[in-house]
């Protein structure tokens, strides 16, 4: 059984986590360009070699980042999203 | 007094009749108090045994602005996620992330913190705590005695061994393939462990353990054994 380190849980079985996509810079979802916007949510890269990758631990639903090596499978690090992500991103405005 | 005089009872009520229990009114709830059946619930409770919690009160509070509220309450937080605390009142508080928490009462049920917190708790726009209803989310089940680490590992993944996952230790992970919180919580000296999954898998879980703790000859016992153990140890 192959091991991923959870940034909040440790180690753990990677049966217990679920893929979830290249880590992409969003575009700005209310000016970019619709063609902009399905290559961010549809496409990948798929790169060989090093990518950055979004990874849930399904028992506490909690998302993070690997860096992983697409060539050897290896899961170089792990770390929460906070070390890349530092503001909150607010897609409407709060409703009085 | 069967289960369904009740308001509140355990998710897996059938079962427990099944197994022999006794219930008895604890608030609004009827708990599985004995097994009359078993005339050695104290020598199981020590060396593998399994009461049902689940009537129980406990609460939940996620979001960023969590421990602050907590502790605005009067509430005792611990330093790191992953961590358990037993407050003044023996409730456990455990910190499953930065900002998401439960609240499980103390098996005596003398306190009334959770309730209090309850009533204190109000949706307020901009401060981000929520109330998160954990008493009908989750099962919660107490696995003590000395074989409970070899029990639980054949269902689970994570190291339990007493020498590696100390005293008020949190994981969350699989148990028995369904996700769960497992909290080394011990009744004075005897090892113990709670274990909270889904409610409504709570009809499997419990024949699964019933099952992997079979061969440490492992039986239901109630919630009065816990609290004679409470006593013992206090």
């Amino acid at each position: 059984m192959k091991i991923i380190h959870c940034p909040l849980n440790g180690p753990r079985n990677i049966s217990e986590f679920a893929y979830g996509g290249e880590v992409e810079a969003m575009p700005d979802p209310v000016s970019c360009s619709g063609d902009e916007w399905a290559e961010y949510i549809f496409m990948s890269d798929n790169p060989a070699g090093l990518v950055r990758e979004w990874w849930l631990h399904v028992a506490t639903a909690y998302w993070f980042i690997a860096e992983r090596n697409t060539v050897t499978d290896e899961i170089i690090k792990t770390y929460p999203p906070s070390e890349l992500y530092k503001q909150r991103i607010e897609f409407a405005k709060d409703i009085d | 007094m069967q289960p369904t005089d009740q308001p509140r009872r355990s998710m897996i009520y059938r079962l427990l009749l099944e197994n022999g229990a006794e219930f008895e009114t604890c608030q609004d709830s009827a708990v599985a108090m004995r097994y009359p059946g078993n005339a050695a619930e104290a020598e199981q409770s020590q060396s593998m045994g399994i009461a049902d919690l689940s009537p129980l009160p406990r609460i939940g509070f996620k979001g960023k602005d969590t421990p602050l509220w907590l502790k605005q309450q009067g509430v005792q937080l611990p330093e790191t996620p992953n961590r358990a605390r037993k407050q003044s009142d023996n409730c456990l508080l455990l910190r499953l992330s930065d900002d998401e928490h439960v609240l499980l009462g103390d098996l005596t049920l003398r306190s009334t913190l959770v309730a209090t917190l309850h009533q204190s708790w109000h949706f307020q726009p901009g401060q981000m705590c929520y109330l998160v209803p954990r008493a009908d989310t989750h099962s919660w089940f107490c696995l003590s005695g000395k074989h409970t680490s070899d029990m639980l590992a054949k269902v689970c993944g994570v190291d339990l061994r007493l020498h590696k996952f100390g005293n008020g230790e949190i994981a969350q992970t699989s148990i028995a393939r369904i996700n769960g919180i497992v909290v080394r919580n011990d009744l004075g000296q005897i090892p113990a462990f709670y274990l909270l999954a889904d409610s409504a898998s709570a009809d499997y879980l419990w024949p699964c353990l019933m099952d992997a703790m079979d061969e440490f000859s492992g039986s239901p016992i109630g919630l009065a054994t816990l609290q004679s153990l409470i006593a013992r140890a206090a």
